[in-house]
């Protein structure tokens, strides 16, 4: 259970896939316009991700090297189109608004390159406290995204219609910046400093 | 006509693929830091998203539409760049030595660009004509050039500044970008 | 051992077909377990925004893209989808008439549009200014129009009234001219 835990961990902060590995950054900056989004988002990352983790570490000893990249691809292929069939009968709004990103969850490095560096050597359970760990950080990274983008760019919090609070001020007059394109690359620069921040004063 | 120059500068300016559609993050802040292999990868990745948005523009509407397998189209695009950029690497490897060492080196890392994939999947949501699946890739493809180059001209620069410690490498790059970005969005009142 | 051979040669090219089938089944399956749920929520919501536009709809029926609105049997209107191209892409809109030349109101079935910005155009203060309108009146306020666009968002906005005036002038036209043939 000890190892179990400490491959969960590890993805939350100190190897944060988004804000510390830099990794999966095109949704990440396109989809965190709203909470909604990136709780759709990380539905499928989670599907996916702990999907094709637990396959590909089932079937890792049979897979002769040379196609291993077009075998993972077809598998995290189907997957993604199962969870886009899925969205499209169930939540047909979040579907639209999280358009091509969610076909494109096939190329996020992110699952990618856990299919490559840990699944593929790694035992079926180690595999999938792996893609949990690395969904939550995918989550945090995301959910601290999309919350200031929101409540700065549109004055009010909302999830999935219900409204939590509007802001006097700026509900009036909405930054609108944050919604917009430069916004997201402001506050996740900001944040990765900030996580760099925080590492360079524990190396010290 | 006037539609198709319209999704050229659409897709160049002011839908920029990188600075407002979020397409090819991991090129522009990743290996941008000189000129001329940003120019070379921005050659390369316009020549594969031409090739991949007509071939999937052709497999949707004569394979996955008339036989109603619209569904598999993930799976389908994805296998179709992946062969797509080995056939090209290899051709280009035996017939033209030259440019395979301009741009070859980035071929295999394109697979996994999602500007190729974003670019087809934008071509079949916004079901574009055949001719704008011509010329969505070669303005998308001119953005992402002009971008990656412009970037990496000033990150060449942004090594010798000084800096916060926390700040230096990718986050600065972030900054830069969302100045780009602010810039980019004055070309909004084009079309 | 040749047979040996042969076949340690022949085993990824096995594999990958043996994955790529179980892929093509899975996917199959998925799409017969979602196909009918997929098409009854993209009606249900056509259903619900046509019962927004016209309260007193009793039934309606859809021909050549025009859905006529019935009453208890009266006819109260007629709707169609117009498709405007946004900023962040095609617009499709409901746009309800309740005769040939005045709107009924309008909704906006699907969008990507700026979220906070563009996706404004959803909100009931901005459709609620079409109810009303004689179909030649549709503009904007600056184009000489009673329509206030959406602040920070005048290109959504346009798009929508471009293509809900040119679109009902089309289908008003094919309107009348299917009654001139009855």
């Amino acid at each position: 259970m000890g190892k179990f835990g400490k491959e969960f961990a590890k993805g939350l902060i100190i190897s944060n896939p988004v804000l510390v590995l830099a990794l999966g950054l095109c949704p990440t900056l396109a989809i965190t316009t709203s909470i909604d989004n990136a709780l759709g988002m990380t539905l499928v990352v989670l599907v996916v991700l702990v999907g094709s983790s637990t396959i590909i570490a089932a079937i890792r000893n049979f897979v002769p090297s040379i196609m291993r990249i077009p075998i993972f691809i077809v598998i995290i292929a189907s997957l993604v189109t199962v969870m886009d069939l899925i969205f499209q009968a169930n939540f047909p709004d979040l579907h639209v608004s999280l358009g091509i990103f969610l076909p494109l969850v096939v190329v996020n490095c992110i699952i990618l390159a856990r299919a490559e560096v840990f699944a593929s050597k790694n035992p079926i359970l180690h595999s999938i406290a792996d893609a949990l760990g690395i969904t939550v950080g995918f989550m945090l990274a995301l959910l601290m995204i999309s919350s200031i983008r929101q409540i700065l760019g549109t004055g009010s919090l909302s999830v999935f219609g219900f409204d939590f609070f509007t802001l006097p001020v700026l509900g009036k007059y909405p930054i609108a910046m944050f919604i917009l394109p430069p916004g997201a690359f402001l506050i996740i620069g900001l944040l990765m400093a900030l996580f760099r921040w925080r590492g360079v004063m524990k190396s010290e | 006509m006037n539609e198709l120059i319209a999704i050229f500068i659409g897709m160049a300016l002011i839908n920029n693929i990188i600075l407002v559609q979020f397409l090819g993050l991991c090129p522009f802040f990743g290996v941008s830091k000189k000129l001329g292999s940003a120019v070379s990868m921005g050659m390369a990745v316009t020549f594969v998203m031409s090739i991949a948005s007509v071939t999937t523009w052709l497999i949707n509407h004569y394979i996955l539409i008339p036989f109603d397998i619209e569904y598999m189209y993930i799976v389908i695009f994805i296998l179709v760049i992946a062969t797509l950029v080995q056939i090209i690497e290899m051709f280009i490897k035996r017939t033209n030595l030259a440019l395979y060492n301009a741009f070859g080196i980035y071929l295999p890392l394109i697979t996994t660009n999602c500007a190729v994939l974003g670019i087809t999947l934008i071509i079949l949501y916004q079901e574009y004509s055949f001719l704008g699946s011509v010329v969505a890739p070669l303005g998308g493809g001119l953005g992402f050039t002009l971008v990656l180059a412009m970037m990496s001209g000033i990150r060449e620069r942004l090594e010798l500044a000084n800096a916060p410690k926390a700040m230096k490498g990718l986050p600065i790059a972030f900054i830069i970008a969302v100045l780009l970005a602010l810039a980019f969005s004055g070309f909004g009142g084009m079309i | 051992m040749p047979a040996k051979e042969a076949l340690k040669k022949a085993f990824p090219v096995i594999l990958l077909t043996v994955v790529v089938a179980v892929s093509v089944t899975l996917l199959t399956f998925t799409d017969r377990l979602t196909r009918e749920k997929i098409e009854y929520q993209r009606e249900q919501k056509i259903h619900r925004m046509l019962f927004e536009i016209f309260p007193n709809m009793s039934q309606y029926t859809l021909e050549n893209d025009i859905y006529t609105i019935y009453s208890d049997g009266a006819k109260v209107g007629y709707a169609f989808i117009a498709i405007g191209k946004g900023y962040g892409g095609k617009i499709d809109i409901l746009v309800g008439l309740e005769d040939e030349t005045m709107i009924k109101g309008i909704n906006i079935v699907s969008h990507l549009e700026t979220p906070g910005l563009g996706a404004r155009i959803t909100e009931s203060p901005f459709t609620n200014q079409f109810t009303g309108l004689d179909i030649a009146n549709v503009a904007l306020r600056q184009d000489g129009g009673q329509i206030d666009a959406i602040t920070g968002a005048t290109r959504s906005s346009r798009a929508v009234i471009e293509a809900v005036r040119t679109t009902a002038m089309e289908k008003v036209k094919l309107l009348k001219d299917s009654e001139e043939g009855e």
